[in-house]
């Protein structure tokens, strides 16, 4: 992988983060603070987190072409490093009147969820991508 | 070296041949391109060496040093380096898919992602291998029909 291609793919992953963060918020501030108010700088707040979450995300990058359990165990360093990185910046509203461990455990869990979905479109869009390069083999066979 | 080319009459055969001190490297790349340009490749098995037809190779891999031809059914070795194979055989649909492979892409069946950001070639005869990330825009480049460089 060039570096070139993996800063797009930071890029790709950078606003997948910030339309799932805001969904995660929606989700989490209806739970447990559904009276809260919002301002216009709380609408940064996604794209800060995601930032954030991005950046350290650079352990993944690799030259050489890693194992599939180096690769593993670097998805699982990332989710470990975004989960601790949310999990310093993010706290309890404070309207918030339940125990922090559960909020942290359902913010853990939402992370968690986030992730999974991110890996499964990054999949999908790879499913794609070898579906049309397979249509394409075929044209290729039919032309010979 | 000096070439020569001699027309002939219809009803004579075409041939092809080489006058050289020593059977070198370079007498082999030629034997070799003229081969392929006929659709064949040499290949050593059970200390004989046979004619492969280009068709029938699956994929060529290097191991050890050691370039291996496979066939649904056989396994040949050649003396050729890969890069040679890669040049000789660029026209007849075969591709560079990782460091070590050639694949043919008329033996391919299916393309499937793999989990490590590569993906996985699925042959027609049910054998997977595995094409690089590095050699996908290639292959996207073959499969729209431009030439790899």
């Amino acid at each position: 992988m060039t570096f070139k291609e993996f800063i797009l793919s930071r890029v790709q992953v950078f606003f997948v983060l910030v339309t799932l963060i805001l969904f995660g918020s929606a989700v989490l501030g209806e739970i447990y603070a559904p009276e809260q108010e919002l301002r216009y700088y709380h609408m940064f707040s996604p794209i800060l987190l995601a930032g954030a979450c991005v950046l350290p995300t650079c352990v993944t990058y690799f030259k050489k072409e890693p194992t599939p359990l180096q690769y593993i165990l670097r998805q699982a360093l990332e989710l470990a490093i975004i989960e601790v990185i949310v999990m310093l910046l993010v706290s309890p509203p404070p309207s918030y009147s339940g125990s922090e461990t559960v909020f942290y455990i359902t913010l853990g869990i939402m992370i968690l969820i986030i992730y999974v979905l991110i890996e499964i479109m990054t999949w999908l869009q790879k499913y794609r991508q070898a579906k049309k390069l397979t249509e394409q083999l075929k044209v290729l066979r039919v032309k010979e | 070296m000096q070439t020569k080319i001699t027309k002939i009459p219809h009803d004579k055969p075409e041939l092809i041949e080489i006058q050289c001190h020593s059977v070198s490297d370079e007498v082999r790349e030629i034997v070799a391109f003229v081969k392929s340009r006929q659709g064949r490749v040499s290949g050593m098995a059970d200390d004989k060496m046979y004619e492969i037809a280009v068709v029938d190779i699956s994929y060529i891999e290097a191991v050890d040093n050691k370039i291996f031809i496979y066939t649904d059914k056989d396994v040949y070795e050649s003396r050729q380096k890969l890069y040679e194979l890669e040049d000789i055989l660029k026209k007849k649909h075969f591709l560079r898919i990782s460091k070590s492979m050639l694949l043919n892409l008329m033996k391919v069946d299916a393309i499937t992602p793999a989990l490590n950001s590569k993906f996985t070639a699925v042959l027609f005869s049910g054998e997977q291998v595995v094409i690089s990330r590095k050699y996908v825009p290639d292959l996207k480049k073959a499969l729209k029909g431009e030439i790899v460089k």
